[in-house]
């Protein structure tokens, strides 16, 4: 599952830019600081993940979606999050719904200029 | 570059599958584009992929792949094991890992601005572990992380 105890950790660079870019300019962030807020981060996933469990299991459902988690935030008295993540929500799902045409659109099409691509496409599921 | 590998990988891994290689496999791509002919077995497709599908598909293609690559600062794959750390957890969908990884991030600012005020009230601004604690305690709904900041 995971091999090393580091896989478990979110990046520093990517916690420490977040950070600076909730603050204002002039804020800077101590290095104990920033441990404290990543491990607090990393906890707060742990937290939704198995309430959202929870959640998922009153209803009889194996999966966790996004629904889930969702209600489950709402729950734990972070609705505020809730419509700022309905909206990426919205926009990760046209962009995979995108994705799947584009690549179907590439299966289906014979003509000359895209023989190169599905061949191509189909070398790669065969490799797969 | 990395918004290639999404692509590429997400379309023909199993979604899941999809996510989690996202974080981990950049470079593939970027071998250089010789033109694959006919041969379906040829190995080095994976790679080549991208430039042989070229012009009016790949630029839609890179268009989205760097949106997706916007769309979550932290990486999803890493989000994945830690919500595996719930042994409860028997599956997440993809749409779900990225709920998590998008309400983490905001909950990093949050927490973030929630502790700039302490800093802030001590007239100083660089935030001490202890504006953090602060927050922390100051704060309803961290009240799951007493007890998990201390070690």
């Amino acid at each position: 599952m995971v091999e090393r105890i580091e896989d478990l950790n979110l990046p520093n660079s990517v916690i420490a830019r977040i950070i600076k870019e909730s603050l204002p300019e002039s804020a800077s962030v101590s290095k104990e600081a920033r441990a404290a807020i990543a491990r607090a981060a990393s906890v707060f996933a742990i937290f939704v993940t198995s309430s959202s469990t929870a959640l998922a299991h009153k209803q009889n459902h194996k999966t966790i979606t996004a629904k889930d988690i969702l209600q489950t935030l709402a729950e734990l008295d972070f609705e505020s999050f809730v419509p700022s993540l309905t909206q990426d929500l919205e926009i990760y799902r046209k962009m995979v719904k995108e994705k799947k045409e584009i690549k179907a659109s590439k299966k289906d099409t014979s003509t000359a200029e895209n023989a190169n691509a599905s061949t191509a496409a189909a070398a790669e599921d065969a490799t797969e | 570059m990395a918004s290639e590998d999404l692509f590429e990988f997400s379309e023909d891994l199993d979604l899941e599958q999809a996510m989690e290689t996202e974080a981990e496999e950049p470079g593939e791509t970027e071998e250089p584009s010789e033109v694959i002919e006919e041969t379906p077995e040829n190995p080095p497709t994976e790679a080549t992929t991208e430039p042989v599908a070229d012009k009016p598909v790949t630029n839609g293609h890179k268009a989205s792949g760097d949106h997706e690559a916007k769309m979550t600062q932290l990486p999803l794959a890493r989000i994945r094991n830690i919500m595996k750390l719930d042994p409860d957890m028997h599956m997440a969908n993809n749409e779900a890992v990225f709920t998590v990884a998008k309400a983490v991030e905001l909950f990093i600012a949050s927490l973030s601005r929630e502790s700039y005020t302490y800093t802030a009230q001590s007239k100083k601004k660089t935030i001490q572990k202890r504006d953090v604690e602060m927050a922390i305690s100051a704060v309803d709904s961290l009240m799951f992380l007493d007890g998990a900041m201390n070690f």
